[in-house]
């Protein structure tokens, strides 16, 4: 499962989720991409079952990119602890996304297949999605 | 080739307000060039999606401006789009002046099929969209078509040197950079059955450099406490 190697400080804030995603919302490397349209935490687990629902379905052939990385800590208490003695132990990690961010991105595998990969790919994942294309982001693409 | 044109009118609105014009039909947008002042535009939004479908990046079009007599020759530099909903918000025109080179990008388009796609033994991986050339905007091509079949090995690799464009256009791009390369299909894939959870071992930056010292320290404050 994907995690920093090492990280500057263990622990950190919860931070907040306002506005889009104004990095990583466009098609860089692929054909196809799985984009959010929700703000979530995406823990690593959630990737990799999404990351294994793609490799499942498309086999052989194809290219994946994992547009995010879960580089931010949450901790939790021990069950039945009570409260204070400080911040609890690391339990997991998680990837900030906010709508309009590129999950992942495939290419050599036709158009149906993606669609397909991905459909099954997003039921794995805690938020709403959608499929697109590079053309949606092209000049001669995309919607009026 | 066809002529594509397209129609604008003076904007007045600017800011935050231009969200009314937007809801009205139309896309802002901002005309420019080398010696022309910049003029805020109004553009109707279906004429515009038809005029860049048709001409992209890199295909001249005439815009006649409503109330200005000259029709100007115009390129589509940059069109801002919604992240998630992919509408147009904003074009900006550059206006060309046919004895002057332009820079510009042009799209590559792949054609034919490599032999080893053909029999599943290799997928295409493009590793350039665009290059940039500088050339004067009559000499400008609608697209770079790269032929790939004769990527018949994996690895196989065409350059931007191995391109090959007319005398009058001149490429940018670094010509050591990929276009298109033939890479080995991804081997499938052995699940796991077990999965382990490493959480907690994740080096903290900082801490090893403070090594023994810090330690011997920390143990000498407990026993004082004690």
């Amino acid at each position: 499962m994907l995690m920093p190697k090492r990280v500057k400080y263990r622990k950190a804030h919860r931070g907040r989720m306002k506005g889009r995603a104004t990095r990583g919302n466009y098609i860089a490397f692929g054909q196809y991409g799985l984009q959010a349209l929700e703000p979530h935490w995406i823990t690593s687990r959630q990737i990799e079952a999404a990351r294994r629902a793609i490799v499942r379905y498309v086999k052989r052939g194809g290219k994946l990119w994992i547009r995010i990385f879960p580089d931010k800590p949450v901790t939790a208490k021990a069950a039945e602890t009570r409260m204070g003695g400080g911040k609890g132990a690391l339990s997991h990690w998680v990837a900030v996304v906010k709508p309009g961010r590129i999950l992942f991105e495939i290419t050599g595998v036709n158009e149906e297949a993606a669609r397909e990969a991905f459909r099954l790919a997003s039921h794995k994942l805690p938020i709403r999605t959608q499929f697109v294309t590079k053309e949606d982001f092209s000049a001669g693409g995309g919607a009026q | 080739m066809e002529e594509i044109l397209l129609n604008a009118e003076q904007r007045q609105i600017t800011g935050k307000m231009v969200k009314q014009l937007r809801h009205k039909g139309y896309v802002p947008g901002v005309l420019y060039g080398h010696y022309t002042e910049p003029i805020n535009l109004r553009i109707e939004q279906r004429a515009l999606y038809q005029a860049v479908q048709e001409a992209g990046m890199n295909r001249l079009i005439t815009l006649n401006i409503k109330g200005i007599r000259d029709p100007r020759r115009v390129l589509v530099r940059e069109l801002q789009r919604d992240a998630i909903t992919h509408t147009m918000l904003h074009v900006d025109l550059y206006e060309v002046i046919m004895t002057e080179r332009i820079t510009t990008e042009v799209s590559i388009v792949l054609t034919g099929e490599s032999p080893m796609v053909q029999d599943g033994e290799g997928l295409v991986f493009q590793g350039l969209d665009n290059i940039e050339i500088e050339c004067l905007p009559g000499d400008l091509p609608p697209q770079i078509e790269v032929d790939i079949t004769g990527l018949d090995v994996i690895d196989a690799t065409i350059l931007v040197s191995d391109l090959k464009l007319s005398d009058a256009i001149e490429i940018l791009t670094d010509a050591e950079e990929i276009v298109v390369r033939i890479l080995p299909p991804a081997r499938e894939e052995i699940e796991e059955v077990v999965e382990v959870e490493e959480v907690a071992e994740v080096e903290v930056v900082g801490e090893e450099e403070e090594g023994p010292e810090a330690e011997a320290e920390e143990e000498a404050k407990s026993g004082r406490e004690q």
